[in-house]
This record gives C-alpha cells, sequence and structure tokens, in this order.
C-alpha cells in the first residue's frame, strides 16, 4: 500500500471516529436523560422507617415513600373477601396505618418485618400498592426441636 | 459423612494453596514437573470438592439431621426429589455447588487445553485456584454446611415451601453454575494478561467458555422467570426484584462480550474493552452471588444476612484491584490493530450494540443499587421501581431490536448503504405494515412501534436464513432442506447467532403483549357464581380441602368460558406446609387457551366457600417460553463442533483486510 492511501484512509479514520464518539454521545446522554426523568417520577421512593417518616411528613408529603416496620400483634383486620386488609406497622417507637387491596404475599403475618410502598399524605394511611415480606429464616428455617 | 466431607474441604484447601504456589513458581523457573504437579493439584481440589458435595448428598439421604444445614433444609416427609435438592437451597450448600462448577469445568479446560495453550496455562490454573481458595476458606471457615448441632433434633424444619416447586430442580442448578462458569474465562484472560500473550489464542481458548457460561445462566435467568411466574402470584414473570437484576447483570455484560469478540477475532480491534468486559462479567458474577446473602438489598429472595458479606466484598475488590492494575500494566500491548472505516460497517455495529448492552448493564446496576448510594450521598435511601426499569431499560431494547435487524446486513469494513436499502426493502415494508396496522387497532401506541421493530427484525432474519439455503441449495445442489441443515451444521456461529436472535425475537412477542395488554380483575365469589375478564368468563366452583404427605391443601375450582365455549377449569391452591402453616404458599392455576394464558390466584376465602379470586389475562407468555426453547437449540447450534473449520474461517473481506495491514 502506497502512503498516500494511507493518509487518506487515517484522514477519514479521524472522521470516523468522530462521527462514533457522536453516536456514543448521543446514546449516553439518551440513557443518562431516561434515568434522570426516571428518578424524577413515581418509579423513585423514599426509602424511610416510620419514625423518619413522620418526623419529614411535610418534605415526603404527596411523594412515594417505601416504609420498612414490624407488623403489630393483633393489628391486622382482614375483612371479609374482596375488602382491603388494613393493618399498623412499628419501628419500635412508632406506628403507622397501612391500608392495602392486593394479594397478601405468603410469608405475611404478625410481628414479620414487611415493607410496604404506596403514596403519602399527612395524617392518613398509607394507600399501599406493594406489601414485601421479609424475614430473617426465609430460606434458612431454624430446625424446630420440639416437633415430633 | 460430616468429617468425610469438612476433611475434604480442608485438604482440598491445602491442595489450592499449594497449586497456586507450584503454578506461579513452575512458570517462573520453567520446572515442567512442578507445573504438571501443580495442575494435578487443581484435579484433585475438583475431585475434594466432588467428595464433599456428595458427602452432603447422602447426609440429606440419610437423613443425618446431626448436621444443623440438613436438619435446616429438609425432613422425613419430603419427596425425595426435594430432599436431593434442598441441598442447595442454602447459603452453604450453593456455595459448595458454585465451588463443584468452578473447579470442575477449571480442570475439564485444563485438560482440553493441554496441548493447545500450555504457556497461558500455568497462570490460568494459578488464577483458578486463587478463586476456589477463597471459596474453600469461606466454606471451612466461615461458613460450612458440615457443621454439627449441639442437640440432634428428630425431624427436620423441611424445605421452606417457597423452593418446594419443580422449578427448584431447575433454576438455582442453571443459575449458580452460570455464575460460577465465568471462572474459566476469567482464568484465561488474566493469564492472558500475566503473560502478555495478548494475540487471538486465548480469545480461541475462551469462547467456548464463555458461550457455555453464558447459556447456563441465560436458561437459568428463564427458568427463573417461568418459576415466578408459577409461583409467586402477580401475574408476572419479571419483577425487576434486585437479586434478579444482579443476576441479569453479568449475562448483559456476557453478551456485550461475545459479539465485541468477533470484532477482535476478525478486525484485531477493541482488545482493552473485551477484556474489561470479561474482568465486569466475573466481577459481577461474584457480586451477585455475595449480595444476595449480604443483607444490603431488600428482595424477595431475602436470603439469611450473613458475615461472609464482608468477605466476598473484600474478595471482588481484589478481583478488581488485580484485574484493572494489569489491564492498565498491559495497555501498550493492546492496541487495535485497525481503525473502524465507516460508521456503517459490521464493526462499527457491534460497537453500538455493545455501548447498548453496556448502557442497560449500567443502568440496572445503577437502579439496582441506588438505595445503597443514595444513603452515603444523601442519607436517604430512594429505592426505584420497576417503572424506572421499565423506562429506562425499554427504549433501550428497542433501539437493540432495530440494531439486531439491520446487523447482519452491514459488512466488514464499510457497507453500500444502496444495497442496505435494497436488502431491507421487504422487512421493513412488513414492519411499517405492522405498525401502521397496530396503531389503528392498539390502545398503546408503543406497543405498535415495538411490534413494527420486532416484525422488521424477524424478517431480516428469516430473509437471512432463507438466502443462505438459496445459496447452498445452488451451490451444493441440495434440497432445501437439507441445504437449511448444512448451513445451521456448517456456519454454526453465525447461523446459531441467528437463532438465538430469533428466539429473542419470539420473547420479545410475549414480553410485548403482556406487558400492553395485560388484563387484571378481582372477584369475590360464592360457589356458583361467576365474573367476566375482557372476553372471557370464570365460574366459581368452590373449594375442596386435600392433604398430602408434607401439606394441607386448599383447592379452588374455577371454569373458564371464552364466550359460551367452554375452555378449560383451573384449580388455584394454597399450601400449608407443616413447620410453616403460617405462610400458606399459592400455586397458581393457569390455563392456555388460545394464546392467553388465564392465570387464577386463590387470594382470600371464607368459612361458607365464598372466595376472593385475583384472575389475570395474559396474552402471549407462551412465545416467551417458546422463545426460551428456541434459545435452547441455538444454543446448542453454536457449540456444534466445526466439521471443516478451516473452510468456514476465511470469508473474503478479511483476506482483504490482511493485504492492506
Amino acid at each position: 500500500m502506497s502512503s498516500a492511501v494511507v493518509t487518506r484512509t487515517s484522514a477519514r479514520g479521524l472522521r470516523v471516529d468522530v462521527r462514533l464518539f457522536g453516536i456514543a454521545v448521543v446514546i449516553a446522554a439518551a440513557v443518562g436523560y431516561l434515568m434522570y426523568t426516571g428518578l424524577q417520577g413515581t418509579a423513585a421512593s423514599y426509602f424511610v422507617t416510620v419514625s423518619e417518616l413522620q418526623a419529614k411528613a411535610a418534605s415526603v408529603d404527596g411523594r412515594r415513600v417505601r416504609v420498612g416496620g414490624d407488623v403489630v400483634a393483633g393489628s391486622i383486620v382482614r375483612g371479609g373477601p374482596g375488602e382491603p386488609i388494613r393493618f399498623r406497622i412499628s419501628d419500635g417507637t412508632n406506628e403507622l396505618e397501612v391500608v392495602y387491596a392486593g394479594v397478601l404475599p405468603d410469608i405475611f403475618a404478625e410481628g414479620r418485618h414487611v415493607i410496604v410502598e404506596g403514596l403519602y399524605r399527612t395524617g392518613q394511611p398509607i394507600q399501599a400498592d406493594s406489601v414485601l415480606t421479609q424475614c430473617p429464616s426465609r430460606f434458612e428455617s431454624v430446625p424446630t426441636t420440639a416437633t415430633s | 459423612m460430616a468429617h468425610l466431607g469438612s476433611g475434604a474441604l480442608i485438604l482440598a484447601l491445602i491442595l489450592a494453596i499449594y497449586g497456586i504456589g507450584a503454578s506461579l513458581l513452575g512458570a517462573r523457573r520453567r520446572i515442567p514437573e512442578l507445573l504438571l504437579s501443580g495442575y494435578r493439584a487443581t484435579y484433585a481440589v475438583a475431585f475434594l470438592v466432588a467428595v464433599a458435595l456428595i458427602a452432603l448428598v447422602v447426609s440429606f439421604l440419610r437423613h443425618d439431621f446431626r448436621l444443623a444445614y440438613v436438619a435446616g433444609r429438609s425432613s422425613r416427609d419430603m419427596p425425595l426429589h426435594y430432599v436431593i435438592a434442598a441441598f442447595y437451597g442454602g447459603q452453604e450448600g450453593s456455595l459448595l455447588y458454585w465451588t463443584l462448577v468452578a473447579s470442575g469445568l477449571g480442570a475439564l479446560a485444563l485438560y482440553l487445553h493441554r496441548r493447545s495453550d500450555r504457556a497461558l496455562l500455568p497462570y490460568m490454573n494459578a488464577t483458578l485456584l486463587s478463586v476456589l481458595t477463597f471459596l474453600l476458606l469461606v466454606l471451612t471457615v466461615v461458613s460450612s454446611p458440615f457443621r454439627l448441632l449441639p442437640v440432634t433434633p428428630p425431624d427436620g424444619a423441611g424445605l421452606n415451601p417457597l423452593l418446594r416447586d419443580p422449578g427448584m430442580m431447575a433454576h438455582p442448578p442453571f443459575l449458580l453454575s452460570g455464575y460460577a462458569s465465568f471462572t474459566v474465562p476469567f482464568a484465561f484472560g488474566m493469564a492472558a494478561l500475566i503473560t502478555g500473550r495478548l494475540g487471538s489464542d486465548w480469545l480461541r481458548a475462551i469462547r467456548r467458555w464463555t458461550l457455555l457460561a453464558w447459556a447456563l445462566l441465560g436458561l437459568g435467568l428463564l427458568i427463573g422467570a417461568w418459576w415466578a411466574y408459577h409461583v409467586l402470584g402477580w401475574g408476572g414473570y419479571w419483577g425487576w426484584d434486585p437479586v434478579e437484576n444482579l443476576a441479569l447483570l453479568p449475562w448483559l455484560t456476557s453478551t456485550a462480550f461475545l459479539h465485541s469478540v468477533i470484532v477482535q477475532e476478525r478486525r484485531g480491534m477493541l482488545k482493552v474493552w473485551n477484556l474489561a468486559l470479561l474482568l465486569a462479567t466475573f466481577a459481577l458474577s461474584i457480586f451477585g452471588t455475595f449480595i444476595v446473602r449480604s443483607g444490603m438489598l431488600s428482595s424477595v429472595h431475602a436470603f439469611a444476612v450473613s458475615r461472609i458479606g464482608h468477605w466476598f466484598l473484600t474478595f471482588l475488590a481484589l478481583v478488581l484491584i488485580v484485574g484493572i492494575g494489569l489491564l492498565v500494566y498491559r495497555l501498550p500491548g493492546l492496541q487495535s490493530e485497525r481503525q473502524i472505516e465507516s460508521v456503517t460497517s459490521r464493526e462499527a455495529g457491534f460497537l453500538f450494540n455493545n455501548l447498548l448492552f453496556t448502557a442497560m448493564a449500567f443502568a440496572v446496576f445503577w437502579g439496582t443499587t441506588f438505595p445503597l448510594f443514595s444513603e452515603l450521598f444523601w442519607e436517604t435511601r430512594i429505592s426505584v421501581g420497576p417503572p424506572f426499569y421499565n423506562r429506562v431499560v425499554g427504549p433501550l431494547l428497542l433501539v437493540l431490536l432495530l440494531l439486531m435487524a439491520i446487523g447482519p446486513l452491514l459488512a466488514w469494513r464499510r457497507t453500500d448503504v444502496r444495497l442496505l436499502l435494497r436488502n431491507v426493502r421487504w422487512p421493513a415494508t412488513a414492519g411499517i405494515g405492522v405498525g401502521l396496522v397496530g396503531l389503528v387497532l392498539f390502545s398503546r401506541p408503543w406497543a405498535a412501534i415495538a411490534y413494527a421493530v420486532t416484525v422488521f427484525a424477524v424478517g431480516v432474519t428469516l430473509q437471512e436464513f432463507w438466502r443462505g439455503t438459496l445459496a447452498r441449495r445452488r451451490n451444493a445442489r441440495e434440497n432445501v432442506l437439507v441445504a437449511a441443515w448444512e448451513l445451521l451444521r456448517r456456519n454454526n456461529r453465525r447461523y446459531g447467532g441467528y437463532l438465538v436472535h430469533l428466539a429473542m425475537l419470539l420473547m420479545a412477542v410475549g414480553i410485548i403483549a403482556s406487558n400492553a395488554f395485560q388484563l387484571e380483575r378481582q372477584f369475590v365469589l360464592r360457589p356458583g357464581e361467576q365474573g367476566t375478564i375482557g372476553p372471557y368468563t370464570v365460574v366459581y366452583r368452590g373449594l375442596e380441602d386435600r392433604r398430602t404427605a408434607d401439606a394441607e391443601i386448599v383447592a379452588a375450582q374455577v371454569d373458564i368460558y371464552r364466550g359460551q365455549r367452554y375452555a378449560g377449569t383451573v384449580e388455584s391452591f394454597r399450601f400449608f406446609y407443616r413447620n410453616y402453616e403460617d405462610q400458606p404458599t399459592a400455586r397458581m392455576g393457569i390455563t392456555l387457551v388460545g394464546m392467553d394464558d388465564v392465570y387464577v390466584v386463590l387470594d382470600r376465602w371464607e368459612d361458607d366457600g365464598t372466595a376472593s379470586l385475583r384472575v389475570y389475562v395474559n396474552p402471549l407468555v407462551i412465545w416467551i417460553w417458546i422463545g426460551g426453547v428456541v434459545f435452547v437449540l441455538g444454543t446448542v447450534t453454536l457449540f456444534w463442533p466445526q466439521p471443516v473449520p478451516a473452510l468456514a474461517r476465511v470469508p473474503q473481506s478479511v483476506a482483504g483486510a490482511t493485504s492492506e495491514a
């Protein structure tokens, strides 16, 4: 190959590189934009404990929150089939009322740690659209020595 | 058995450490005997780990409840297959399984490459054994499956009900072995970096291993989706749960790698990038294995929080420091041999494919770890849900599908745009046609656009198959079927890849439909009453109590009618397993009517038989599972041994390119 050809190739190569870089920047910018707007809308929710929620009630009013707490014993009101279930969750000091109309996860019970997610309005129970149960012994149950 | 198992693990740990030393010293001082002894150490480690695993399985079979691990996961009344599957039902056992797959495949790789890649092997072996040393250390010191209980219970607690499902037999083994198999390509990559032999030998060595890991992980993810769909009862198959996301990450990066590695093979470009992807894939596999057990993210897969989190974090940091350090050190040797000459070239197409895959992986990673980072920087945990992922990943997937359509038509170096346009003529027409019809019929414009792109991509892929077949039929004078078969067999890398593309497109059809057109209704019905959802009528017949060896079952029977025509009966269950009575486990009733899944969840019920049922109509979900079958066929094709490798590997464009260089 002659040197003239090589120079021409590399000059064009530079132009191509600039274009490729431009496209890469466009893709990165688009992804950045999508991620940014994704966080603005209802997709993001504040992860708080019950006490934190009550402390910051004003700043999260009307936003989605994700609250973790233990289901208070005796607080579960199941209602009839089709009615929403009501219960309270607690972080030890404060309690929060929850209303949930969906199908409860399999391991929902008193005393279990749950994470509820929904729109928060000051002074109203949380209208949860998701209840996630979590218990430390989920996949690691302790053998009960007394079973027989 | 417990002593045999833990003894085997300790011996394996010692041998692994010895093997690292032998390999490194042997390579440095050029002592073949020492090298050989290092390889044998790996074989012995694999053997000993297998012994430990067998010891564990035998303990399960013999109901040896002296072992804490056995007592915590099995019981006498469990069916045999779940007793066996229970060995990977917890942290210790699944790590042992991970170790077995990594050591077994590593030993196999050493054996298979013993002649072809001599120079790489000592360092490959040392890397492999370092990973194994870490795992064995965790298994012997922190989290041993052979820990004994002070008091032997008469019976075990039994496996968690959610795990007592056929999905348990397949999902964890595939997913874990997918994770673990990335150790082999990683070890080869490290060996290439350490030795500085960054030519094409190491690439050839690892392509198949990466492919294997990628296929196993992909299959694991698919089976996981199938399992979630049948057990978790929210009518979907993918919930953007942190643990699912983390398993998806190495799959995304390895998919990117499998594409960009072609560019390096053919054109000698993207070398640094490929090594970085390989490193990222392995690091993400470790991250996925570890974060699951660290309790740092909340997930449906809430495994027990344990101390091994720190161990994994330290190991991950080590892997990244050593990997990135070596990569930077070798940068001068990793210069591209050529430049990309045109934006409409195949290499540029692969580059965009990689950008999209990594962008997707980045977005998913960011979303999954966002609670951790937001807590770190803004002191509030902010978590993101499915809407975030759908919003970010959805458009990226669409662009990726478009690229999947155009990519195969791009030529290396430069594409004649007029020729390209002529080639996409018919598929594009079909796509636009479907899109226009969709815009009129569908309530959601995005679904119409997504289908237009999907049809376009299917069109191009089928056209490629058709053209290849016609060309073979003409040249080799074969009939169409033989020609198509030979096409797959002889050009397996290309057409196997297209089969995988087709599989993805089939899944796309199902995913788009079930996201855009899912119906959901909650009914409260007394026995004999009915309700309607879309074109379907569900008639609730009543509840029935049943009993098995390990559970009490409540079953709701529901007849499904489409219009007036009877379409089938489903039963939706709640299982109350012994020891887990407060955890009534649902089993969905799902029936396929035409292309719709009618999906019935039994929610709550009263003593008089009144039940609350949640019914979903999920259109075209069956296409996802059909896509899964095609995915397996495609991967098998990719693995098919090449009958005449020399002939297939000299394409014309490369011959032209080498003369220039």
